[in-house]
């Protein structure tokens, strides 16, 4: 029997593992070109000065370094700055001042890597420190210290965001009769994928080619900014991202060793490549949240959910370089409505310049979708709190009835589908929430801490339709091409870029299943923009909704060529072929059929007059709207009276991500996420003092979870596929990261609501907790 | 980061304040100490090893006394910088006669620290600068001849 | 300078280099093993785990010339005659890598538990692995990769025809 198509749905293995189990993968850092040179970072310990001087003249006589790159080199070209991602700008290399800790200074172009970083530590910078603003609040108060005096506008305010509606928002507030009402901050966190960023620049001075290999969830809008910035023209500029350690959103920004990285290799006309430590990536690459926001949810006295009023002020450091669609500056913030019918709500956003690093979205988030699901599960909560409700309860009051779909949400989204009850019900069947809540009393009379969580979240992915979409001008469809070979198989290139997700996989058993083709003659190719077709790249859980509709519709495409193919081959009208089975059929004579193999040497060998030879097509996909993944976590802790510690008993996930490509890389991706989601909730935590140090540069402060602190997650799933997807999928990378969360703090807070507490930040440390149970006279003696 | 304290100390207060302007003596006191230039009785600049957990630092300072009011109040500024670290210390001294050969010294301190030992010794910093500091004043009791308290 | 003599994966490698010259950077670009990866700069994410003689060791807070003469195991030295080693049997039935960095290390770790706990439960593989760092795979599927592993060379899983393995 033939080969299995091992399509939609299967479990298949990944065709991605056999390099790397062998350590065979080819990451950024295993490159070597041959006269490739180093390149080190100096960076400044000050989070604001001024700089009076830099002498390299110690860093130039150290044998084996070649060249010292300063701003003023990088101005007479134009390069000292670069616009962001938000139509900031952001310094390459600083002239006259740097503004956070960690920031580039000046770049040592070196034979080996070693010599590299000793030629940094003898550069003498001389810096007049500056009085540092970190407190966002601080810096929008009169007087505060300019951060961007290069601004027009002479102050430290961003920018304004506002969605909704205030009028009918503030009425509806005003009419109410319970509100309940929170401070949240989130904190800053820092993605730390296991691999840090880096690159290896090579222009090649006789064919005016740039190449660049480069740590990139998205080469081609790289390749496209590139040649805006440095007037290399498009078709000479080639970006290769390499296999990529994890990016996670934290590979997306355009950092400054890359651009000097390339000046460096223009100048020298060597490749030059340049890895960060881990301590750099921490200091100075892209971080997530920063959010205080200040959140209302009204209701009525039975329960019944009002309005929803935010207002948040987004600590974005001293560039605004967060990589969200044009039109969005606080992302897709608005979704936080969340899953429930709430008729009115106004959110606004106030960007803040501060001496900290840029960034803002490079954690999973699938911009500011934690921000805002951590805001409405935990008011959901503050609510039932203030009901004296049960928070499953409130929210089966409230969800957005599944026959509501789809449901244009009071900010202006358009929901495709969802069945948020049944979700519920499945995650409270699953952990038997009702024997928990007998539980919880009988230990709560013994003076036991135990507490039950819930986070019912709707995610939004999959940027983006045209119409409302774009990176800095550039519409974020996502593209497939796919050629099939006289023999059968065929190869698939797309325009989105796997770090770890498993696209040479997932998107062969997309085609496979649309052409009918064994998965395992399927070859997929990503990352090299001189012949992947454009694409906007991988975050924000994008690539299954956007490149995965374009292989399908690519697919399609060939489907309808195949059919005459077939009509051909069978001496049958085409209309009278139905595709049946992975196989064109005579519709009642399935016995007279052909195989798209067949199809395909035909194509090649046996085309009807007039047909262009080949089997191939392309899809540009403008997807019609976002998808709406959706999860209901139940999480159940138990504190530890002496020392505060939060032991998570048991957390059920149940997600729903419409119809699922490879379930076992689905469960990957929720395992990985979840954990992402309990770092925040429990660990992680990126501070600063008074004079703008980072107090976690290193893993020994900034703490990841081990395999001791992660519970075994718990998975199932609903399916509710999407009315508008292709093949109903919505994407799942991110859901576990936004859900998890709130799941966590609702736990904790529950099993302290008994004594008044409503709310506590994250991250949920023993000390914290144990400071409540003092406080509170629960702490163990 | 603030520090202050009080020291008694078994020498006049003359002796004690001809200390406090004698710079090699004073350096001769601080732990890490290296080597200095001396460009003045008011200003000179001492190189000084620090270590803050797994950061080792090797400081330049640019120190400077001002306000000089013998023999009771002086006030030190110092600046320096290091690879990847600075730091910007300002202490007050003052200094009273409990006695013919007794006088009171109340110093405060108060630094910025920026960089790497900051950032990656933030948790043990300001441990480690009580410990220096503690470790001077020992010294600076011994060389005028009192035993530690 | 010094001259160093190391035997990786059962070949010899001999060189003149810096006595500060780290482990992992021999392996890597004096041996050109590029399996190993570097993660962080305290210690503290595992991705750079080899066995030397043996033993699991972090080989980015290791200089060369300290395992002068020693046997250093790398993520290539376990497939044998076209054989993938259980650990990458495991790790590729279970779904135990996703991005691939963590990776050689974190079989590396699981090879030296196996050698002294044959058949570990999973709080012996989670505290095993706490010195090495995932981001992606949550850990779950590790465990049961090291599981399988055990289980694969205590015979109690049926052979594979080679077109079935990675």
């Amino acid at each position: 029997m033939a080969v299995a198509i091992q399509g939609m749905g299967h479990s298949v293995k990944r065709k991605e593992d056999p390099r790397f189990l062998r350590g065979r993968g080819n990451y950024i850092d295993d490159l070597k070109l041959p006269g490739m040179l180093y390149m080190d970072i100096l960076r400044s310990p000050y989070a604001h000065a001024i700089i009076k001087s830099i002498d390299a003249s110690r860093a130039l006589t150290l044998p084996g370094v070649l060249a010292v790159i300063t701003g003023k080199d990088l101005d007479a070209a134009g390069l000292a700055w670069m616009p962001t991602l938000m139509s900031d700008k952001q310094m390459v290399l600083p002239v006259d001042r740097v503004v956070y800790q960690a920031q580039e200074v000046a770049a040592v172009i070196a034979t080996e890597r070693y010599i590299a970083a000793d030629g940094i530590t003898l550069i003498d910078v001389d810096y007049e420190p500056l009085p540092v603003v970190v407190d966002p609040k601080k810096a929008l108060e009169p007087g505060a210290t300019l951060v961007r005096p290069d601004r027009e506008q002479k102050d430290n305010h961003i920018w304004h965001w506002e969605a909704g509606d205030k009028t009918a928002t503030d009425q509806s507030f005003q009419e109410a009769a319970v509100v309940a009402k929170e401070d949240i901050y989130l904190p800053r966190i820092h993605v730390s994928s296991i691999e840090t960023c880096g690159c290896v620049a090579s222009f090649d001075k006789m064919a005016g080619k740039l190449t660049i290999w480069m740590t990139t969830q998205a080469p081609h809008a790289i390749r496209t900014v590139f040649s805006l910035v440095s007037k290399i023209p498009e078709h000479n500029i080639r970006v290769i991202s390499p296999d990529i350690g994890g990016g996670f959103g934290g590979k997306v920004p355009v950092y400054p060793g890359y651009v000097i990285a390339t000046v460096a290799s223009i100048t020298t006309g060597k490749p030059v490549k340049w890895i960060e430590d881990r301590s750099e990536n921490l200091q100075a690459d892209s971080f997530a949240r920063d959010y205080h926001m200040t959140a209302e949810l009204a209701a009525t006295a039975d329960g019944k959910m009002k309005a929803l009023r935010i207002k948040t002020i987004a600590d974005h450091g001293a560039f605004d370089a967060a990589a969200n669609p044009s039109k969005f500056p606080a992302g897709l913030f608005s979704i936080c409505t969340g899953s429930y019918d709430i008729p009115a709500a106004h959110m606004e956003v106030d960007g803040v310049y501060t001496n900290k690093p840029p960034g803002g979205i490079a954690y999973r988030c699938s911009f500011r979708v934690t921000e805002a699901v951590h805001a409405i599960e935990r008011m959901v909560d503050s609510l039932a709190l203030k009901l004296n409700m049960d928070p499953a309860a409130l929210r089966l009051k409230n969800f957005i009835p599944p026959e509501s779909f789809p449901y244009k949400s009071a900010t202006g989204w358009e929901y495709d589908s969802g069945n948020y009850p049944a979700a519920l019900h499945k995650a409270m069947d699953t952990i038997g929430y009702a024997d928990l809540r007998r539980e919880q009393a009988e230990k709560r009379a013994r003076g036991e801490l135990m507490g039950i969580g819930i986070s019912t979240f709707t995610e939004i992915v999959g940027a983006g339709p045209s119409h409302t979409f774009d990176i800095l001008g550039i519409k974020m469809f996502d593209s497939c091409e796919i050629r099939v070979h006289p023999t059968g198989s065929a190869i698939v290139r797309i325009g989105v870029q796997t770090q770890g997700q498993g696209h040479e996989t997932t998107f062969a058993q997309i085609v496979a299943e649309e052409l009918g083709l064994p998965v395992e003659n399927i070859t997929v190719e990503h990352g090299d923009t001189d012949t992947a077709p454009y694409g906007l790249g991988t975050y924000a859980s994008r690539s299954t909704a956007t490149a995965g509709a374009a292989a399908a519709m690519a697919a399609r495409k060939i489907r309808e060529k195949a059919r005459l193919l077939a009509a051909h081959l069978l001496e049958a009208s085409p209309d009278d072929l139905e595709w049946k089975d992975y196989q064109f059929q005579v519709k009642g004579d399935p016995a007279r059929a052909k195989t798209m193999a067949d199809i395909a040497f035909a194509a090649y060998t046996n085309h009807p007059q007039g047909m262009e030879a080949g089997l191939e097509a392309v899809n540009y996909y403008d997807p019609p709207n976002l998808t709406f993944p959706f999860g209901s976590y139940i999480c159940v802790v138990d504190i530890d009276r002496g020392t505060g510690e939060v032991k998570i008993r048991r957390f059920v996930a149940i997600d729903d991500c419409g119809n699922i490509i490879n379930p076992m890389i689905v469960d990957g991706q929720i395992h990985g996420g979840l954990t992402m989601g309990m770092a925040p909730a429990l660990l992680e935590e990126i501070s600063y003092d008074e004079a703008g140090n980072m107090r976690q540069s290193t893993f020994m402060d900034y703490l990841l979870p081990t395999a001791m602190e992660t519970p075994a997650w718990e998975l199932d799933k609903t399916c509710t596929p999407s009315p508008h997807h292709p093949f109903g999928a919505k994407g799942v990378g991110e859901s576990a990261t936004v859900g998890a969360p709130p799941a966590i703090v609702n736990a904790v807070v529950d099993a302290l609501s008994h004594v008044g507490v409503s709310h506590i930040d994250i991250p949920i440390t023993p000390w914290k907790v144990y400071a409540i149970l003092e406080a509170h006279g629960l702490a163990a003696p | 980061m603030h520090f202050e304290g009080s020291e008694a100390i078994r020498a006049p207060v003359d002796a004690v304040w001809a200390f406090f302007m004698d710079a090699p003596s004073v350096a001769g006191c601080a732990p890490g100490f290296q080597k200095m230039e001396v460009l003045s009785p008011e200003h000179y600049k001492p190189t000084v090893a620090v270590g803050v957990g797994p950061v080792k630092a090797t400081f330049t300072l640019d120190v400077t006394l001002t306000d000089l009011r013998p023999p009771h109040h002086a006030t030190m500024r110092g600046h320096g910088i290091a690879a990847g670290s600075g730091v910007d210390l300002e202490s007050q001294l003052d200094l009273a006669a409990t006695g013919e050969s007794s006088t009171s010294l109340a110093w405060t301190m108060d630094a910025v620290v920026s960089g790497a030992i900051a950032s990656m010794g933030a948790r043990l910093l300001e441990n480690t600068a009580q410990k220096v500091t503690a470790r001077f004043f020992e010294c600076v009791r011994e060389k005028l001849g009192t035993a530690p308290r | 300078m010094a001259e160093v003599q190391l035997n990786i994966n059962g070949q010899p490698h001999q060189a003149d280099v810096e006595s500060r010259l780290l482990l992992v950077h021999f392996i890597r670009e004096v041996a050109n093993l590029t399996g190993t990866h570097i993660g962080c700069d305290s210690t503290s994410c595992g991705a750079c785990t080899v066995l030397v003689d043996g033993l699991p060791a972090k080989s980015c807070t290791l200089f060369a010339v300290q395992v002068n003469g020693a046997d250093i195991s790398t993520v290539e030295g376990l497939e044998q005659d076209g054989q993938l080693h259980p650990i990458q049997e495991g790790f590729f039935e279970e779904h135990g890598l996703q991005c691939g960095f963590c990776t050689p290390g974190m079989m590396m770790a699981g090879v030296a538990l196996l050698e002294r706990n044959a058949n570990p439960s999973e709080a012996d593989v989670r505290h095993a692995i706490s010195g090495n760092l995932c981001r992606c795979t949550g850990y779950v599927n590790i465990v049961k990769a090291i599981q399988y592993a055990g289980a694969k060379m205590r015979g109690e899983l049926p052979e594979r025809a080679a077109k079935e393995v990675a």
